[in-house]
């Protein structure tokens, strides 16, 4: 496990999705990289029903992230990012807050269409994983990902101008900064919660922009 | 490998259901007990296994439902890397045939801030205790003697704030495994009746006991 | 015996009292003799004391003599006669009035004191009133006039005592060989209840001697059943020596069984040709041999115990053999289990297991090729397969699931990625483990028998190996030192040979790491690579000390002849004066090479530089014979070499 960073790339006008996609993947490809099979992140969300739960008026939201980079963890974030990292077990433990039961309606129950994801192509080049995603949300392509993991090191300070290089040649200049997630956390050491904070973050942005016109495909 | 595939494997066959017998002994009998056990279960030959968690209720309310649901957060105070997030059902004791009570039964661990994360899912806090014992096991069949002591100060584990609750031990023999599986009753009962009379395992009606205090 | 001066003997008239010795011998010992003639079986025999010589006896006798009372005496003697001295002296003048026997009449009243109260303590001590007095033998006293009254005595108590025992002990042999009759059997069941698992069923008592309460999951159930041997006794042949008590085992653990592990080479890749397959070949050396139906229950029992455990780890090797997905397959014939190790090297598993029965048929004097290390590898294995069914360490918190390792139960909250995941759920089988170990050994021995091999054939420079001593069942490391013999010290030349499993791994001195394969021939190619390239370290280290200039030096030298394997080294070194040039060329096949340049002074064709700088350049290379020189190796004979050219310049060699 070393640094991840996501950053999304642009679809330009007149592209399709798959278009970049080849192309980047192309592009990977040409650089030596290996394919190493396919990657999956995946996030559901769960809204509280506030009249049934006494405790908070306000109402909660908790997304439940998977990755298949860490199989057997389940991760489930809260909208204060509060990042809990479980057994996949964690699962049935939500159904029963979801479960209407014995005349009692029940304390979460799942956003419909909100389940977005990011699935594609992972690579290896050298001490680098490239992982070329597009992102569907409810099964309508919304754009690209673009993670990059840099094996060798866990402090993102250490490593940040060598991603960057790397970044860039791809998704241009949105990876002049490191990912606005791992600003506040630049020294310490890197763990996978990070990554799918990161995701989080892209998943909500796109999410605010299905108000807009999905992108031309 | 396709990663779905690696998910499948390690998410194989839920164990979630729990299969129990519960007991108890006064603590003047409890070495009588424990070397009986030793005696029966697998891990005889080395130092038995003690073990100390503290457990943490949590309940969710709701305006319609005066019964809360809830979940129980376990921490162990001997692996204190080692926390886990518990669901229990309601014990079933079905009819006389049936050798166990079931419930339904999830134990997912967690990482350490489980209590602040379902704290901002809406639970809260009923009450929290330790339990200190001794662990046994026979093939799957898990026996713990436990005992249970009360906090004095709120999230203090230490034993110089702890107190026991009474001076008796619980007895439990349990298994969990997948819904279905009640050959594993007859086995348990079975290993019940060996520990004739040091404690008699049975099938405890909570609902009675609770009736009882009410 | 004889008291020379009686103690109440007046002194002026000393009387001598004798008393004579018993003419007896003393008793040493009473001997029990057996005599089948005597009426009670046996005699009592005494052994005498042989009597006292004079010698002998006058020192008993001066023992016995009170020097302190015989002191008093002579001190009163002086007074008393100092005093009848005074008296003859003097006269009768001072004490007229004494009567002449008045000092016998008091020693006579004194001793009759005496003698009464020696009347009475004898009296209150012979009375049967005991707790006034008692008397203690003193040891001195031994001489008893009355011993062989004692002796007599004695030997009658003796008799008594004597017959009081046999009764007592035929009464016992009587009771005991009740017991032996009817009882034997409940205690030897007492003996193997306390050693084996056993439990009743109905009439007949069946024990367990699976391996399942210590966590095998063979399917065999391993029971035998208890009986009376006189159960049996109707049978004939099973006769009382061996206790009431038999075991009968299940005819298929009958006898004795062993795990043969062989490594055997074959000749050529083709495994059908070679391969035996005729199966179950029994080569049962006589050790094992079946149980010998005398023996005692016990032992019977640990064979057959024996024999489950080996049909166990055999089972669960063909089992693996037959799941497992190499590229080549493994066999799996009968009792024998084939797997190709290396190219020619197979790994042949035999389970021998003889009933006993058939055991006078074969005794083919096969070579036995029995390789014990991996046999008790495998014994190993299959126990530490059973140790790890059963013990599952302990749930933290105790309410998690049981049989699941720390590390699996945090694979969730720590996020583990998918390779550390499949690397925890991959367990290896125990054919996979045993035949690694196997390569292993193969290797090591291979690597052992070349280095030892080119040691022994290779006189200049000389190989030494030292192996380490921590090693383990998959990994074997040795340093390799190579030196000249006389400079050791100067030059040495050494590497590291780590041996895994199917490679080797090769460290050499300023760090550079060779991959090996299996193949022998690669480390004997890399050993001699190494020793071309030390004695050019040798040169090397020589010239510097001869003040020669090293002009080129190159561990992979591009021209001349292809050398078989590896590269030739070289080594370019130019003499203090400038006038002469050495070149050395080591190579791993073809030797050593020294050519030698020299300026030709008389070179009449150089007529555009006359120049005497311009002399040597273009001069033809000679070879030097090394073997003309004097030297015991290379590095002497070089040394000569360098110190001729140093600084003569007239001469020349070659």
């Amino acid at each position: 496990m070393g640094v991840v960073c996501v950053f999304a790339c642009p679809v330009p006008e007149g592209k399709s999705g798959q278009q970049v996609v080849d192309g980047l993947q192309k592009q990977v490809e040409m650089m030596g990289a290996t394919k190493s099979g396919n990657f999956l992140v995946d996030c559901e969300t769960y809204q509280s029903n506030p009249q049934n739960v006494t405790q908070t008026p306000q109402q909660c939201v908790v997304n439940i992230l998977h990755n298949s980079e860490h199989p057997a963890s389940c991760f489930s974030v809260t909208e204060s990012g509060q990042i809990l990292v479980s057994d996949l077990l964690f699962e049935d433990l939500m159904s029963k807050l979801t479960m209407a039961k014995a005349g009692r309606e029940s304390f979460y129950s799942q956003r419909k269409g909100f389940k977005i994801e990011s699935r594609g192509q992972r690579y290896e080049v050298g001490d680098f994983i490239i992982k070329i995603g597009s992102v569907s949300l409810a099964s309508n392509f919304r754009g690209i990902l673009i993670e990059v993991e840099y094996c060798p090191c866990v402090i993102l300070n250490e490593c940040w101008n060598m991603m960057k290089e790397l970044l860039q040649s791809m998704v241009g200049n949105s990876a002049e900064t490191p990912p606005p997630v791992l600003k506040h956390k630049p020294d310490t050491v890197y763990t996978p919660s990070d990554t799918i904070l990161q995701y989080l973050d892209h998943f909500n942005n796109f999410r605010k922009a299905v108000s807009a016109p999905p992108p031309s495909r | 490998m396709d990663p779905s595939m690696v998910q499948q494997t390690f998410k194989a066959a839920p164990l979630t259901t729990e299969f129990f017998l519960q007991g108890s002994v006064m603590e003047n009998s409890l070495e009588t007990l424990v070397n009986r056990l030793k005696g029966l279960c697998d891990n005889a030959d080395y130092q038995q296994e003690s073990f100390q968690d503290h457990e943490m209720v949590f309940h969710i309310k709701n305006t319609s439902v005066p019964t809360p649901l809830v979940f129980r957060v376990r921490h162990s105070l001997v692996q204190t890397e080692c926390w886990s997030l518990r669901y229990l059902g309601h014990a079933e004791v079905g009819d006389k045939n049936r050798p166990t009570l079931v419930r339904s039964y999830i134990d997912c661990p967690t990482s350490e801030n489980v209590a602040q994360f379902i704290g901002e899912l809406g639970f809260r806090m009923d009450h929290e205790f330790v339990v200190k014992g001794f662990y046994f096991h026979k093939g799957r069949m898990k026996i713990t003697v436990s005992k249970f002591y009360k906090m004095n100060q709120p999230g203090n584990t230490t034993n110089d704030t702890i107190e026991t609750v009474c001076p008796s031990y619980l007895v439990e023999l349990s298994v969990v495994t997948s819904s279905g599986q009640e050959a594993v009753g007859d086995d348990m009962k079975n290993f019940a009746e060996q520990l004739k009379p040091l404690v008699t395992l049975e099938k405890t009606d909570h609902r009675k006991i609770q009736l009882a205090q009410t | 015996m004889a008291a020379p001066y009686s103690q109440f003997s007046p002194s002026p008239t000393p009387v001598n009292v004798c008393v004579e010795a018993v003419l007896e011998s003393q008793i040493q010992e009473v001997r029990v003799v057996e005599k089948p003639d005597a009426p009670d079986g046996h005699e009592i025999q005494e052994v005498y004391v042989p009597p006292l010589s004079m010698s002998e006896n006058l020192t008993k006798l001066a023992q016995k003599i009170d020097f302190y009372k015989d002191e008093s005496d002579e001190k009163g003697k002086p007074t008393s006669e100092g005093e009848k001295e005074e008296e003859e002296k003097t006269g009768a003048a001072f004490q007229p009035s004494l009567w002449p026997w008045d000092s016998v009449r008091t020693k006579l009243r004194t001793s009759l004191t005496e003698m009464s109260v020696l009347l009475d303590i004898l009296n209150v001590s012979s009375s049967k009133e005991k707790r006034y007095m008692v008397l203690d033998p003193v040891q001195q006293n031994a001489p008893d006039p009355k011993l062989a009254v004692q002796l007599m005595s004695k030997r009658r108590a003796l008799q008594s005592a004597a017959s009081v025992l046999q009764s007592g002990a035929e009464r016992l042999r009587k009771s005991h060989a009740e017991i032996n009759n009817k009882n034997d059997f409940h205690l030897e069941l007492l003996n193997v209840r306390q050693k084996w698992r056993l439990k009743k069923t109905g009439t007949s008592i069946l024990g367990d001697l699976s391996y399942r309460s210590v966590g095998s999951r063979y399917m065999h159930n391993g029971v035998f059943e208890v009986v009376k041997s006189s159960d049996l006794t109707a049978e004939g042949e099973f006769l009382a020596q061996r206790g009431s008590l038999d075991v009968v085992v299940p005819t298929e653990l009958e006898g004795g069984a062993y795990i043969q592990v062989e490594v055997k080479s074959v000749p050529g890749n083709c495994i059908t040709d070679t391969m035996d397959l005729t199966g179950a070949i029994l080569r049962v050396p006589s050790g094992i041999g079946p149980v010998r139906s005398e023996t005692y229950w016990q032992q019977k029992l640990e064979k057959a115990q024996n024999v489950l455990f080996c049909k166990e780890i055999f089972a669960q090797l063909a089992r693996e053999a037959v799941q497992s997905k190499a590229s080549i397959p493994h066999l799996v014939v009968g009792n024998q289990i084939i797997t190709n190790v290396f190219p020619g090297i197979q790994l042949s598993i035999v389970l021998c297991h003889s009933t006993g029965k058939e055991r006078e048929k074969k005794l083919p004097q096969y070579k036995m090729d029995h390789n014990h290390v991996l046999e008790h590898s495998l014994h190993q294995l299959l126990r530490e397969n059973h140790f790890k069914n059963i013990n599952f360490p302990a749930p933290h918190p105790v309410t998690a699931l049981v049989g699941l390792t720390k590390k699996r139960r945090l694979a969730g909250p720590n996020a583990l990625s998918r390779k550390q995941l499949m690397d925890m759920s991959d367990s290896e089988s125990m054919l996979d483990q045993i035949i690694k170990q196997t390569k292993h050994n193969v290797l090591r021995l291979r690597t052992m028998q070349t280095i030892d091999g080119i040691a022994a054939t290779l006189s200049d420079p000389q190989l030494t190996v030292h192996w380490s001593c921590c090693n383990s069942s998959t990994e074997a490391s040795c340093r390799v030192i190579i030196t000249s013999q006389g400079y050791d010290l100067r030059v040495w030349h050494s590497f590291v040979i780590i041996i895994g499993v199917d490679s080797l791994k090769v460290i050499i001195k300023e760090g550079r790491v060779f991959f090996l394969s299996f193949e022998e021939k690669e480390l004997q190619d890399f050993i001699m690579w190494q020793v071309s390239q030390h004695q050019i370290s040798v040169s090397q280290n020589l010239a510097r000390l001869m003040g020669w200039q090293i002009m080129s030096t190159s561990t992979a030298m591009g021209v001349s002849d292809l050398e078989s394997s590896g590269t030739a080294s070289s080594l370019i070194l130019a003499a203090p004066n400038k006038e002469r040039i050495l070149a050395i060329k080591s190579g791993p096949s073809s030797g050593i090479k020294v050519f030698l340049q020299q300026s030709q002074k008389d070179n009449k064709n150089r007529v555009i530089l006359p120049d005497d700088k311009w002399q040597s350049v273009g001069a033809d290379y000679q070879q030097v014979d090394l073997s003309k020189f004097e030297g015991r190796n290379f590095a002497s004979k070089l040394e000569l070499l360098l110190a001729t050219f140093s600084h003569d310049l007239s001469s020349s060699s070659s």
